[in-house]
């Protein structure tokens, strides 16, 4: 049940706080500090616990310290960040498209940041940094998928049908320019394209460190909207809230996520469809669990890295092939599983 | 209870109007230059064939349909003069064929109507408790309130999102087809609790497909054909063999309901000489 949390003595002002969510939110959050803490400790040289939180606060061997911060810190902020990202915009994306498939990976905002920022890697002329390009490549695949599709609203299976497209373009737009790119430069692109950590740039890991946490306070003001949204556009008119601006502004959030979390990682999209889905189902339905969904994000990409680097080591498989094996079946459940609707 | 009787009451001046209302569809005009006073504390049926306009006019009403030409006043001011949450708490609107996310219950619906009234910095009080409490009493859904709105029957449903409406305390409510996939059973269900509404006091606009079922619970008739209005006034009054004619293109034998006084359509069938029997589909 909800429960108020605090209340002003005069009444004049309450908080109201989700048990469900809260204990769902807690939950992830020590599962998200256990596998954190494995991906500091585990690695070509493994290190104890006691000895990774020691390194983390600069005690202990200057290896020791080094591996931890410099190495694997860096690596586990890219990953929690880029996580939390990557499933945060899913969730407002689904929950203002009213479908668990309208997802930034498979409407095409992912494709179109990597295209941006492969095609300033590779070198074609394009100056700007990796993830200002990615963020114009997401800008501009959305508006040319909201183009086509004529706007999101109802038609929601219009305007993925439509990503599908754009995104597929972009892909191809992606694998070209790898083609015919010098060999080193193509090298330096590849880890782009399937999704890695290994080469998180450390700009892009600062830009989504600032950016994370403001999309978190702007989701969270936009959190009693969106739970209303999902009813339909008019129910939530009806309520008094401006659909209008609220889509836009979860539309903004969401593109701005994903090409920041493309820049840092990749495409890992996959991760955009099954945090807000393992967050739904741990949560309750009376809201958008758009925190949850970001903790779970976060989750899977840390795990994702670890197994990646682990199962094979020396040879370490990119994260973003990791949650293609597992969110190929995910996807399949989603869509195949009896007796539920595909609509957020 | 005679509510058939319907005078409009000269002190009471109507909530919803309509001034030269004219809505389209992209280009295509659907109202053109319509004029409409809804009574006050009446239920108001907004009948006509498929295809007349009855919902996009209901729309208009709610301001989820940008008129072309005129305008819609709420007690004597332009409802796009209103603030989004201000009319959410002056007009509740409950669209067409509704659904909610899985696994929502009745209570945790009903409490969205509450939404208008609260803001960041209140976000439940106890006059929000008092009135969710209310609203399920009002739909008679106190037993069921921690029960999934997909695991209840389909009055049952409809009453929680009335309920829903109830919640937003406002006098207006407008509700679009709620009868809709309803069984007979069910159906009466829902005509109670709006009758119930009206007798408390609330203004109802409601948009039906049934003639009968408008004849039978509503205080006023609205009946439409291609974007008009044809006839508006107490069903006593406005039903006739020739307006029934009008509006469906059917033959019937009108019966007064001995209850209620209230027209019955009886011996329906179509006209021998249908005329432009495709005009309006």
């Amino acid at each position: 049940m909800w429960r108020i949390a605090a209340r002003g003595h005069d009444g004049r002002w309450s908080i109201l706080v989700d048990k469900r969510a809260t204990a769902a939110n807690l939950l992830l959050t020590g599962l998200l500090l256990a596998a954190s803490l494995a991906s500091l400790c585990l690695g070509s040289a493994s290190i104890g616990a006691t000895a990774a939180l020691r390194g983390l606060f600069g005690h202990g061997d200057a290896m020791t310290v080094f591996v931890i911060r410099e190495l694997r810190l860096t690596r586990l902020a890219a990953g929690l960040l880029s996580g939390a990202a990557f499933a945060l915009a899913g969730c407002l994306m689904q929950t203002l498209a009213r479908n668990r498939l309208a997802t930034p990976g498979i409407i095409g905002i992912d494709n179109g940041a990597t295209a941006f920022a492969v095609a300033s890697v590779v070198g074609t002329g394009f100056g700007l940094a990796p993830p200002a390009m990615a963020l114009a490549g997401a800008a501009t695949a959305t508006a040319i998928t909201f183009g086509l599709a004529g706007g999101v609203g109802t038609r929601g299976y219009r305007f993925i049908v439509a990503g599908i497209g754009v995104g597929a373009a972009f892909g191809a737009g992606t694998q070209l320019m790898l083609a015919r790119a010098p060999i080193d430069n193509a090298n330096t692109a590849y880890p782009w394209t399937v999704g890695s950590l290994n080469a998180a740039d450390p700009l892009a890991v600062e830009l989504l460190a600032v950016g994370l946490p403001a999309a978190l306070v702007g989701a969270g003001l936009l959190a009693r909207a969106l739970a209303a949204v999902r009813f339909s556009d008019a129910v939530a008119r009806g309520l008094g809230i401006r659909v209008g601006r609220c889509r836009l502004h979860a539309l903004a959030l969401a593109v701005l996520l994903s090409a920041l979390a493309v820049a840092v990682a990749g495409p890992v999209g996959l991760i955009a469809l099954m945090g807000p889905e393992i967050a739904r189902h741990l949560s309750s339905r009376r809201g958008v669990p758009l925190f949850g969904a970001a903790l779970a994000g976060a989750l899977i990409m840390v795990v994702a890295d670890l197994v990646g680097r682990r199962v094979l080591a020396p040879i370490e498989i990119p994260a973003g092939l990791i949650t293609s094996v597992v969110g190929a079946p995910f996807l399949l459940w989603i869509l195949l599983r009896p007796g539920h609707r595909i609509g957020a | 209870m005679n509510h058939l009787a319907y005078d409009p009451p000269a002190d009471t001046p109507s909530p919803l109007r309509a001034h030269g209302l004219t809505l389209a569809h992209g280009r295509v005009p659907v109202i053109r230059d319509l004029d409409l006073a809804l009574p006050r504390g009446r239920v108001t049926a907004i009948v006509g064939p498929n295809g007349c306009g009855k919902s996009t006019l209901l729309a208009g009403l709610a301001r989820l349909h940008a008129p072309e030409a005129g305008r819609v006043t709420l007690d004597d001011r332009d409802i796009r003069d209103f603030g989004a949450r201000e009319l959410a708490r002056a007009l509740a609107l409950l669209p067409q064929s509704v659904t909610a996310p899985e696994g929502l219950t009745a209570a945790e619906l009903i409490r969205f109507g509450r939404q208008p009234h609260q803001g960041w910095l209140r976000q439940w009080s106890a006059e929000d408790a008092r009135v969710v409490k209310a609203a399920l009493a009002a739909a008679d859904l106190e037993a069921l309130s921690d029960r999934p709105l997909d695991a209840m029957s389909g009055g049952q449903r409809q009453r929680a999102w009335i309920a829903m409406a109830i919640a937003q305390q406002t006098s207006l409510l407008l509700l679009d087809e709620p009868t809709t996939a309803l069984d007979l059973g069910h159906a009466i269900e829902v005509f109670e609790l709006v009758r119930d509404l009206a007798a408390a006091g609330k203004t109802i606009v409601m948009v039906l497909h049934d003639l009968g079922n408008a004849c039978r619970y509503a205080d006023y008739l609205v009946a439409m054909r291609s974007g008009e209005i044809v006839a508006a006034g107490a069903p006593s009054e406005v039903v006739t063999r020739a307006l029934v004619h009008e509006l469906y293109g059917v033959d019937c034998t009108l019966l007064t309901d001995p209850g209620t006084g209230a027209p019955m359509l009886t011996n329906v069938r179509r006209a021998r000489a249908p005329k432009s029997a495709s005009a309006d589909t």
